[in-house]
């Protein structure tokens, strides 16, 4: 049965990730999202989606199969290699530096906003390689692809938490399961180094198309910026490559003026000089502000529900820009928004000054007049350990525990793996709900300590995922935690070492000249013993 | 000293006041260090393994060879086979400088079996050609022809060991790849500038490759494996500017020799692999921007050449392709326009993978013949063993200048695997090409993975001195005492000794 089974696909297996029959073609679509703020922040979210149409995952199971061909046109060359080594069915990565404010910007178009790398993918069972030896590859190649420190996201960091990190595309029905590893690491710095790369995987670089307005200088100026990459697989379409950049510029502060006014110069520092050839679609959608009056120029193609279109697939020069006439300086609100921006509003707090117990304090306040349920996900390196008999849930000043359900916890394992706790929380209509529980902090090697041993160690950020009424799974990041741990000083051994052999020796000196001495009576002559005596 | 029995007791003689009890105490003492000092060297030391030098430095010596066998038969009447055989094994035997037979046989019992090493030659007038149709080497013979024979030995000449050639040794040295088990071969489309229009925005190099490459590397693989890939790109700058020439009044672009050295822009273009170490052949099909368009290669003069193609040593091949005059639009390279290039990649794979060429003269039916493989073969086999020989000694070499690198238990199995594999390498000679070239495939990837074992670099940088720096408070606090106590029993014992020669 099996081997029927096995026999049909085969040929279609050989024909993974790349060999695509001409009838089912590579796409490109790119696009740019620009969304001013209330607050006159400007959010852009670059999109950039190859589809390898008709590809299919490669299964683990024909992995030695080593002469397979791979041949691209607009998929980049240096992922699909990635891909199928380790044959990786969907992966995820996203380098971001800053803090996502929710309750001021709203929800991200790209959900991934947690500080620093996560790293996490569903890798399909079997063949001879195990499922960790090629997630451990799958990081260093994608260390070098991206010029990141992804490789140090080892089993100290790798966690599975399976109910917050569902595959987003499809899973390929083989006989063996599909796993998944997630890791983040929140002190990784994002930098030009990684854009360089990021642009060379994009089928137009940096040269042509709206690629070309990824400006290192003023990106990396941004209040906030990040890069992902996604990796899924359609069952009807293919093998989707998405690669996307996020930024949140701050246009008052780089104006002379005071203004909010904006336009692709003014924030790129760049215009679109030519379009990218081989684009399929090529958009720029700019959201339009409500009850407010505004000038958007040039002409847009088309307007629809308040956002404005600009088709950029045949374009010479195009400088896209919004003006507000009728302000003369931009004045911050200090109200309040009429309608709250984000329903569900995450703080995580570390409290405690000792180096070896703290508190761990989230509250999770929710906006909407209904109950929410939410994956509370908190994965913590072993560092920082849960007693988890201490975990209260306190909604407005009542004990609450029933509001917490399906609770799995991994415990840490010290020097091994991180600490996982995930479960499901109910979030009651209107209210704030407090999670508290005490932690230890534990006692590290002087080996393990980091090279800025002072600066203390980050903690990954928790994930918080409620679904919003249309039913999307929708990711919170909280911000990331510092925590200070014992450190030693680090001249120590050295002190130890000669504090101690000088001991051993003075005791052993002791010991053998007691041993080896020779006693003998010195008798003294009476004269002598007077003379001694008066001179005493 | 005087006895005297008053008062306190006298210490010397107590019990345990013996000069020879304390001069025990002290021989204890040493004897334990002396005895630790094996301990202490043994847990300190590093794990060196004897590696069988003198194996190496034999083996090293040592030369594969090849003997080949020539069947001969003849059905053109009136050929005496056996004189013919017997001189062209003489001239043969000296022009190669290398043992031969060759054997004479009837006209019709000609057999040729897959067992490499022996190869035939068939004497006809039905071919005006030399040719290689089915392996056989079929050669017109006109007995009226004196120099009949001298044409025959060059060609047999030319085919079994083509590498003697000046020419082509000058092109083994520098233009093909060292051997390595797996090759990638990456075919990349650039287009210096799609965004400025008539470019090529997609090529059929699937069906391509099909005619022109893939049965090639099938024919190869009994050296080589090798992963296909390919890609288009559509921003290729190059790194400078190209001259402009003007020729029949009007302007075209040049590449100047020094040009095509600096030609691949690596760091724009992305061409490398992050995912293995297999060495990669790149063949790039170039097309230059509409507004640098047609791009030639000049020569020395600065006048343009006909080819549009060139290899870089080593490293893969480039075609410049320049687009119809004519062309409007962007377009798309069907597989039919891909031919006259895949055919240039063709050689150039073929030339960068060491394959000898036909002597001019001899035509094949077949696209290689046995000959130019079996030749590839023994060449390859014979730089193997050359080079693990090297590798090996250059182990012992090191092993024995440098004291604190560690020699595994893995180093040391892998060299006598090594070593193994080249005796089977030696012994397979005489029986065939294939499994002598096999085996010496195998000898040298056991010697670099000797060679380049992580192990052999653990503690060259962190000495035993260090160990022992850190441990000098101990050691030297401890061992004061114990020397000046052996220094003051010497001393008492010569005193005791010149006391009692006096007192004799």
């Amino acid at each position: 049965m099996t081997l029927a089974l096995k026999a049909i696909p085969l040929p279609l297996l050989l024909y993974v990730l790349g060999t695509v029959a001409s009838s089912t073609p590579e796409t490109f679509h790119e696009e740019l999202t620009l969304r001013p703020l209330r607050d006159g922040k400007v959010i852009s979210r670059f999109s950039f989606s190859t589809l390898l149409g008709g590809a299919i995952p490669r299964n683990p199971d024909v992995l030695d199969a080593g002469n397979t061909p791979q041949h691209y046109s607009l998929f980049p060359l240096g992922l699909g290699q990635v891909l199928r080594e380790y044959a990786a069915t969907e992966l995820h990565l996203s380098l971001n530096s800053g803090k996502w404010e929710y309750d001021r910007w709203g929800y991200p178009d790209e959900q991934e906003v947690g500080t620093g790398a996560q790293l996490w993918a569903w890798i399909g069972d079997g063949g001879q390689a195990t499922v960790d030896e090629r997630w451990k590859g799958l990081r260093n190649a994608l260390a070098g692809l991206f010029c990141a420190s992804i490789g140090s996201l080892d089993d100290q960091r790798t966690t599975s938490p399976t109910l917050a990190f569902a595959p987003e595309g499809d899973l390929p029905a083989w006989p063996l399961p599909h796993h998944l590893r997630h890791a983040t690491l929140p002190s990784e710095n994002v930098c030009t180094e990684n854009l360089t790369p990021f642009l060379k995987l994009l089928p137009c670089k940096g040269l042509s198309g709206l690629a070309s307005l990824l400006n290192p200088h003023r990106l990396f100026d941004a209040d906030w910026h990040g890069m992902s990459v996604h990796v899924s697989w359609r069952a009807r379409r293919g093998v989707e490559v998405r690669l996307a950049f996020q930024a949140v510029f701050d246009p008052v502060r780089m104006s002379t003026d005071r203004k909010r006014d904006w336009s692709l110069q003014s924030i790129f520092d760049r215009t679109i000089p030519k379009a990218c050839p081989i684009a399929e679609s090529s958009r720029i959608a700019v959201e339009l502000p409500k009850n407010e009056a505004y000038a958007v120029d040039p002409r847009p193609t088309s307007v629809q529900d308040g956002v404005a279109v600009y088709d950029t697939s045949q374009v010479n020069d195009l400088d896209v820009s919004l003006r507000w006439p009728l302000e003369s300086v931009f004045s911050y609100p200090l109200d309040h928004p009429a309608e709250p921006l984000s329903q569900v509003s995450v703080q995580r707090t570390l409290k405690g000054t000792s180096q070896s117990r703290g508190q761990l304090s989230v509250s999770i306040a929710n906006s909407l007049p209904s109950e929410i349920q939410a994956i509370y996900l908190e994965t913590m390196p072993w560092h920082v350990q849960f007693y988890l008999h201490t975990l209260k849930i306190v909604v407005d000043g009542q004990a609450r525990d029933d509001l917490l359900s399906d609770i799995a916890y991994t415990p840490p394992e010290p020097h091994g793996r991180p600490a996982l706790l995930e479960s499901v929380l109910t979030l009651p209509p209107n209210s704030t709900t407090h999670l508290d529980m005490e932690v230890m902090k534990s006692f590290l090697r002087y080996t393990e300590h980091p090279p800025d041993a002072q600066r203390g160690w980050d903690l990954p950020p928790a994930v918080l995922v409620n679904f919003t009424p249309g039913g999307r799974r929708q990711r919170l990041y909280t911000r990331t935690l510092l925590v200070d741990l014992a450190t030693p000083d680090f001249s120590m051994p050295y002190n130890v070492i000669i504090m101690s052999c000088t001991l051993i020796a003075l005791t052993f000196g002791m010991v053998f000249n007691l041993m080896t001495r020779k006693f003998v009576v010195v008798r003294l002559k009476k004269g002598e013993k007077a003379s001694k005596e008066k001179a005493d | 000293m005087d006895k005297s029995h008053c008062g306190s007791r006298n210490p010397l003689e107590l019990s345990f006041e013996s000069p020879f009890l304390r001069r025990c105490i002290l021989a204890a003492y040493w004897l334990l260090i002396l005895l630790a000092v094996p301990a202490w060297w043994r847990t300190t030391s590093i794990e060196r393994l004897s590696l069988p030098t003198s194996q190496v430095l034999k083996q090293a010596k040592r030369e594969i060879e090849f003997p080949l066998e020539i069947h001969l038969s003849s059905s053109v009447n009136g050929v005496d086979t056996g004189a013919l055989a017997r001189e062209l094994e003489r001239t043969l035997e000296h022009r190669l400088s290398r043992r031969l037979s060759v054997i004479p046989h009837g006209p019709e019992d000609i057999f040729v079996s897959s067992e490499t090493g022996s190869y035939w030659v068939k004497l006809t007038q039905d071919v005006r050609q030399s040719t290689i149709e089915n392996e056989i080497l079929l050669h017109p013979w006109d007995i009226h022809d004196p120099i009949a024979s001298s044409a025959l030995t060059n060609s047999l000449a030319a085919l079994l060991s083509p590498y003697t050639e000046q020419a082509h040794a000058e092109e083994r040295e520098h233009v093909v790849s060292k051997y390595a088990p797996r090759f990638r071969i990456a075919f990349t489309l650039l287009n210096e500038d799609a965004a400025s229009g008539r470019s090529a925005l997609s090529w059929d190099i699937r069906e391509a490759l099909k005619y022109n490459i893939l049965p090639v590397l099938k024919r190869l693989e009994t050296l080589h494996n090798f992963t296909v890939e390919s890609q288009v790109q559509y921003h290729a700058p190059l790194a400078f500017t190209p001259t402009t020439v003007s020729v029949d009044g009007t302007d075209v672009y040049g590449l100047t020799p020094e040009d095509l050295t600096v030609f691949v822009n690596s760091a724009e273009w992305t061409l490398s692999s992050g995912v293995t170490n297999d060495p990669v052949l790149h063949f790039l099909m170039f097309i230059p921007s509409a507004s640098r368009r047609p791009l030639h290669i000049l020569n020395d003069a600065g006048m343009p050449t006909g080819s549009h193609s060139f290899i870089l040593p080593q490293w893969g091949g480039v075609v410049i392709h320049n687009p119809p005059f004519e062309t409007e639009d962007n377009f798309y390279l069907s597989a039919s326009q891909l031919d006259h290039v895949s055919s240039i990649f063709r050689l150039q794979l073929l030339s960068l993978l060491g394959v000898p060429r036909l002597p001019s003269g001899v035509k094949s039916t077949s696209s290689l013949s046995r000959w130019q493989i079996d030749a590839l073969l023994r060449r390859r086999a014979q730089e193997n063993v050359r080079e693990a020989q090297q590798t090996l000694e250059s182990i012992v070499k090191l092993v024995e200048q440098i004291e604190n690198m560690p020699v595994g238990q893995d180093v040391k199995q892998d060299v006598e695997d090594a070593l193994a594999a080249l005796d089977q390498a030696f012994e397979a000679a005489a029986l065939s090409p294939k499994l002598a070239f096999d085996h010496s495939a195998r000898a040298l990837t056991l010697a670099s993975r000797a060679f380049f074992n992580p192990g052999m670099l653990a503690l060259l940088y962190f000495p035993p001195e260090h160990r022992v720096a850190v441990y000098t408070p101990l050691f030297a606090s401890a061992t004061v005492p114990l020397v000046v106590a052996v220094v003051r029993e010497v001393v008492a014992w010569r005193k005791q000794r010149k006391a009692a020669a006096l007192n004799n």
